[in-house]
């Protein structure tokens, strides 16, 4: 695997993360996760610092294990949490994706990224922004690439009213 | 003031409709969608009264300062070099710019980036650019040119209140025995305790007041809540892989559990209950400790749920976790909240990551429950559009059980409630929503 293919494998999942998300395809989007992922979103500490610690300083989100994740895909679908019914409808934009590291198990990627949220009930569109960090992983060179590592920056924290995984 | 055209017509007094005696209690919408209504709170509840600003551990040593706002004035508060802490107006005395920038840090100067006037961390002038040929004049030179003192300013036990109005009671007689129940978040751990880095701030479209009423109201956790309620069930079940030790709501239901409310003056109360899920608390793994130290009454108040109003603009949620939040009206129809995890000092390693994990998965913007509490505000917000309806049904549960004064769980507690209520999970009690629109009605009256 040279380089080239390295960044194509990475581009390849982040872009269709961000469409599995943007359409709803949860069992499809938790696929993509390792059952071992680490998912988080640091929370900011002041203007210039993001918590770093996650067992001493709060995150927004923090899961050890895609157990977390599928909480939230069993909140979404359950019809019971009124900050998902209506469900808002997305886009994300994902751009700026550059690989950092390339072995033969592991990848490095980051990437900037934008959210359109579009609030059905309220008819208002929010916009969140911010940065990933990606660890892809696989068990041996055959098989496909999974989450290992996901590391969201939210830039603008005032967040307005509610913020899930599929606006991040 | 300048009346509008509701307050020449009518009184605030008309908007609460306060007939304990009758059976009947009722606030109307107005006081949720005026906008005429909310400059009223603005000066003469948020800028009229004591309002919560911050906790001393934010500021530990000297020169550290942070900022924030009390109702629509921005103040830092800051410890001097003495070790004095002091709260000032956060603006310029010459054309007004912001001295401080920063939501918190460490200097010994703040220096104006307008005109380069420039303050010590006790709010004091200590130069004026250029001024020894700038032609000033005597009059001038009378000003007193540091930046305005916040006049009231205290810490009860390392919780800052201040105030803009001088005349208020003086704190300690303001809090009342709202201080007991300060008492039980301070003594949690043998130095105190502390914010945990990572504060979150979020808006939501609806009046403050809806934030104030929902952290207090034990009616709404089973219908707004019934998805986090059923995540805990199913991880209880292993039908979620999710093996954290969540916050277990559902044993709330339990008619052996009594859970009650106490008001107190001054728009505080405390809605409680008995937790009988306290083993899953990080607090629970201190026990013998908190024993030992604050006796067993107390550590077991400290592990039960304990939802305490700080009128106008604070509250600590101690359900998952223990949560700080103030909020800052921006409109009549837009809050912003900040939010801090509160934690013992020198909590275990294993305490603190179990308080952390609780309190994500539970709270903020992003967590399980508050969103669905956020939205809930908003949906009113909208139905107060409707002017066919204007009073409200909301403030009726537990009226008829209402006793004036306290019971025997405030004489364990040894506090005297104005009024307290007690009994199962399905009292649900709203005659604790009183406290804060007697209070309310008190601060406008000055408007009258």
């Amino acid at each position: 695997m040279n380089a080239a293919e390295a960044l194509a494998a990475g581009l390849a999942l982040i872009h269709r993360e961000a469409r599995l998300l943007d359409t709803q395809a949860w069992d499809e989007w938790l696929a993509l996760y390792a059952d071992d992922c680490v998912y988080w979103v640091p929370a900011w500490d002041g203007e210039h610092r993001l918590t770093d610690n996650p067992d001493t300083e709060i995150s927004l989100i923090y899961y050890e294990g895609r157990a977390g994740l599928e909480d939230r895909i069993w909140r979404i679908r359950s019809g019971k949490s009124v900050a998902s019914t209506p469900m808002p409808r997305t886009v994300h934009v994902v751009g700026g994706v550059e690989l950092l590291d390339a072995k033969t198990l592991t990848l490095e990627l980051c990437a900037s990224w934008t959210t359109h949220v579009y609030r059905v009930k309220r008819k208002e569109h929010q916009v969140h922004c911010g940065r990933y960090e990606y660890t892809l992983k696989r068990p041996d060179a055959d098989s496909e690439w999974k989450i290992g590592r996901k590391k969201v920056t939210l830039v603008n924290d005032t967040v307005p009213t509610m913020v899930d995984i599929y606006c991040l | 003031m300048s009346a509008g055209h509701h307050l020449d017509t009518r009184s605030v007094d008309s908007l609460v409709d306060d007939r304990v005696a009758e059976g009947y209690f009722s606030v109307h919408r107005d006081v949720f969608r005026d906008p005429e209504i909310f400059e009223l709170e603005m000066k003469h509840i948020f800028e009229g009264t004591w309002v919560f600003v911050g906790m001393e551990c934010q500021v530990p040593g000297p020169h550290d300062f942070f900022t924030t706002w009390i109702g629509r004035q921005p103040v830092v508060v800051s410890r001097a070099k003495d070790g004095t802490l002091h709260c000032f107006v956060n603006s310029c005395r010459h054309r007004g710019a912001t001295v401080c920038h920063l939501e918190r840090g460490n200097t010994k100067f703040h220096v104006c980036q307008y005109h380069g006037w420039a303050y010590d961390s006790a709010g004091r002038n200590i130069s004026i650019k250029d001024d020894a040929k700038a032609g000033y004049t005597e009059a001038f030179g009378r000003e007193d040119h540091g930046l305005a003192a916040v006049p009231r300013f205290g810490s009860y036990r390392g919780f800052l209140f201040a105030s803009l109005n001088p005349e208020v009671l003086p704190l300690e007689e303001h809090l009342g025995d709202a201080r007991k129940f300060i008492d039980l978040v301070a003594d949690q751990g043998p130095d105190g305790v502390e914010l945990l880095p990572g504060r979150h701030s979020y808006t939501f479209n609806a009046n403050w007041k809806l934030q104030i009423e929902n952290c207090i109201d034990a009616y709404h956790l089973t219908s707004t809540h019934p998805s986090y309620i059923d995540i805990v069930n199913r991880r209880k079940k292993g039908e979620s892989a999710n093996k954290m030790d969540s916050v277990d709501f559902d044993l709330y239901k339990n008619d052996q559990a009594v859970r009650g409310s106490f008001c107190f003056e001054h728009g505080y109360n405390v809605l409680w209950g008995a937790n009988p899920a306290f083993r899953a608390r990080p607090l629970f793994q201190a026990l013998d400790e908190l024993n030992a130290r604050v006796g067993e009454l107390r550590a077991r108040w400290m592990l039960s749920m304990r939802n305490l109003t700080l009128f106008p603009n604070a509250q600590f949620a101690e359900n998952a976790s223990l949560q700080l939040r103030i909020l800052r009206p921006i409109s009549v129809d837009k809050t912003e909240m900040t939010t801090w995890c509160v934690a013992p000092k020198g909590e275990s390693a294993a305490a603190r990551r179990l308080r952390i994990r609780q309190y994500e998965d539970f709270f903020n913007a992003s967590g399980l429950a508050t969103p669905d509490d956020s939205m809930t505000f908003e949906d009113c917000q909208t139905g107060y559009q409707s002017r066919l309806v204007g009073w409200q049904q909301g403030y009726m549960r537990g009226l008829g059980l209402l006793e004036q004064g306290g019971n025997k769980y405030s004489e364990e507690m040894g506090v005297s409630p104005t009024t307290s209520v007690c009994g199962p999970f399905d009292v649900q009690d709203e005659t604790i929503f009183h406290s804060i629109y007697r209070e309310w009605l008190r601060l406008l009256g000055a408007a009258r």
